[in-house]
């Protein structure tokens, strides 16, 4: 936890420069505002002639987690990577701390990711380095640390989420959840300003998703960071989530907190938050009907 | 017939944007070396994975091809009675040709697949991607010290190559067949033109050679389908464009050079 104050001096050693992201960007408190810290307007994006996102609306309130649910293939992550401007939209903005993050320049864009995390839902930990040197790389690479300092900082991390001492194993050594966690020890590395969950529940034992649920609370309120959760699992989200959104056919179907949401009136958000298999979105792919299939005459 | 034309159209076209994203990709990769200046730990330590581990492989086959020119160039230049140009024979053929063109076809084979298929797992598992998230350019802290450590490993497995290959000449027709040693050396001391064999062949083609081969690997990982399929595509693409690359350019290169 102490990791915290060193990198908030730190955040602001990054942002110095003209060329960098602009001050009043970053010097914002971390403390719960009115104003989001991140705002998606009207947003649209396009996958070939398949529209994944249709002009949604979306904010995240700041120091709060919020939950953005929806079935597979709604591109939940297509829009974490839309706020991380690893893909650009084809209309709509998307800010985080007031800033456009797809108008930023590349030097100023890496400095706003700096105080971004990410969680991918693979882990996505790099395989030929140690767990240490997993969660050291970031800060190897954008902080010019004391051996002795980056050591303390990391293993305080890898102890945050109860891996100080797999430190030396590989991640190919390591179970999916373990993995998971050594990867959320990378997210927070930097002590980012957000981080963004990836599925962070989807293939998880129920005690390895146990932890996850109850890590992602306590970094959530002990950092004062912003959380953003991207999943399909209902009931594990609800249980931490602040603030819920619902996305289905590249639009926003709901949204509120998990409790509104059970008593919601809509079909579609009533179908994915009772998991009911009957409802508006279909159980099948887009097809002509059975017997057409079944009466065609094969060559 | 217009079904022909349409799919040969979008074929072509294919081709060609994939040629562009290539071109586009090698300038981006040539502007992040500076980093490199910064970081040379970087560059050293994939010279290690691609140049020093591919040497065993470069060792023994430079030992065999020589052995082999030894045997052949003995059993033509004897029925002339030529055999002590046994050594000028073997060293111009690896200098010129043998030397680069083998050990590039061999490099290609063992590093640049490994790069390609390295580089192509790691966006297939979103290294790549993570990299991007923690505001490390990927371009700069993995493709660029590959792509450079390749240029500078190439010539010299070309130049260790063709001595190992010398000393097989010289243990198949001195040790084995009777040539005089005397006249091997000799004739290859006063034969052996610096700029004209040595620069040309081994420096020359070893540095073309070397930059071609790690565009395309360095290249195609990164432009792989992000699949377990795509990356063996992408692998086995590696080695044949760079195999037909090497062929082509050292018949371009032979021609500007020695004619």
């Amino acid at each position: 936890m102490r990791g915290a104050g060193l990198a908030s001096t730190r955040r602001f050693a990054y942002c110095a420069g003209p060329e960098q992201m602009p001050q009043h960007a970053l010097n914002s408190t971390r403390a719960s505002t009115p104003d989001p810290l991140v705002r998606i307007r009207d947003l649209h994006f396009r996958r070939g002639k398949r529209a994944i996102f249709d002009g949604i609306d979306l904010e995240i309130p700041r120091g709060r987690i919020t939950a953005i649910l929806g079935p597979s293939g709604t591109g939940k992550t297509t829009l974490l990577k839309l706020i991380g401007a690893q893909l650009a939209p084809a209309a709509g903005t998307v800010e985080f701390n007031g800033v456009n993050v797809h108008r930023l320049s590349t030097p100023a864009l890496y400095t706003l990711r700096k105080h971004l995390g990410m969680l991918f839902q693979s882990g996505a930990l790099l395989t030929d380095l140690t767990l240490f040197e997993n969660v050291a790389f970031p800060l190897r690479e954008h902080a010019r640390l004391p051996e002795p300092m980056l050591r303390n900082l990391v293993l305080m991390k890898l102890e945050m989420v109860g891996l100080r001492g797999a430190r030396d194993l590989y991640p190919r050594e390591l179970s999916g959840g373990m993995a998971r966690r050594a990867a959320l020890a990378r997210a927070i590395a930097l002590d980012p300003m957000m981080i963004m969950y990836d599925e962070p529940f989807s293939g998880q034992d129920p005690i390895s998703m146990g932890i996850l649920v109850r890590l992602i609370k306590q970094l959530n309120d002990a950092l004062g960071t912003t959380s953003v959760l991207v999943s399909h699992d209902v009931a594990e989200t609800s249980t931490i989530a602040d603030y819920v959104y619902v996305l289905s056919g590249a639009k926003i179907v709901g949204r509120g907190t998990p409790a509104e949401l059970r008593e919601s009136d809509s079909p579609t958000v009533r179908q994915f938050m009772g998991g009911l298999p009957d409802g508006p979105l279909p159980f099948h792919f887009p097809a002509r009907p059975l017997l057409d299939d079944l009466l065609e005459k094969t060559p | 017939m217009i079904d022909l034309l349409a799919d040969l159209g979008r074929g072509s076209i294919a081709v060609f944007q994939r040629l562009g994203r290539g071109h586009l990709f090698l300038l981006r990769v040539l502007a992040s070396l500076g980093t490199l200046v910064v970081r040379p730990g970087l560059i050293i330590r994939q010279i290690w994975s691609t140049g020093v581990q591919s040497l065993v492989i470069i060792v023994i086959s430079g030992t065999f091809v020589g052995m082999v020119l030894g045997l052949q160039g003995y059993n033509t230049l004897v029925t002339f009675g030529a055999e002590e140009s046994l050594g000028l024979v073997v060293a111009k053929s690896l200098l010129r040709e043998l030397g680069p063109v083998i050990a590039a076809l061999l490099f290609a084979g063992r590093a640049g697949t490994a790069l390609t298929a390295e580089i192509g797992f790691m966006k297939a598992t979103d290294q790549l991607s993570a990299m991007e998230m923690m505001a490390v350019d990927p371009l700069k802290r993995i493709v660029a010290p590959r792509f450079v450590a390749a240029i500078v490993a190439m010539p010299l497995l070309a130049a260790i190559f063709t001595a190992v290959g010398v000393l097989g000449g010289y243990f198949c027709g001195v040790g084995l067949l009777g040539v005089d040693a005397g006249s091997f050396w000799s004739q290859m001391q006063t034969k052996v033109l610096l700029m004209e064999d040595v620069v040309n062949g081994v420096v020359v083609k070893g540095v073309v050679f070397g930059a071609v081969i790690s565009w395309i690997a360095v290249f195609e990982g990164y432009d792989a389908v992000p699949t377990s399929e795509g990356v063996s595509a992408a692998t086995t693409r590696t080695v044949v464009h760079s195999s037909l690359a090497i062929l082509g350019l050292d018949f371009i290169l032979t021609g500007l050079m020695f004619n």
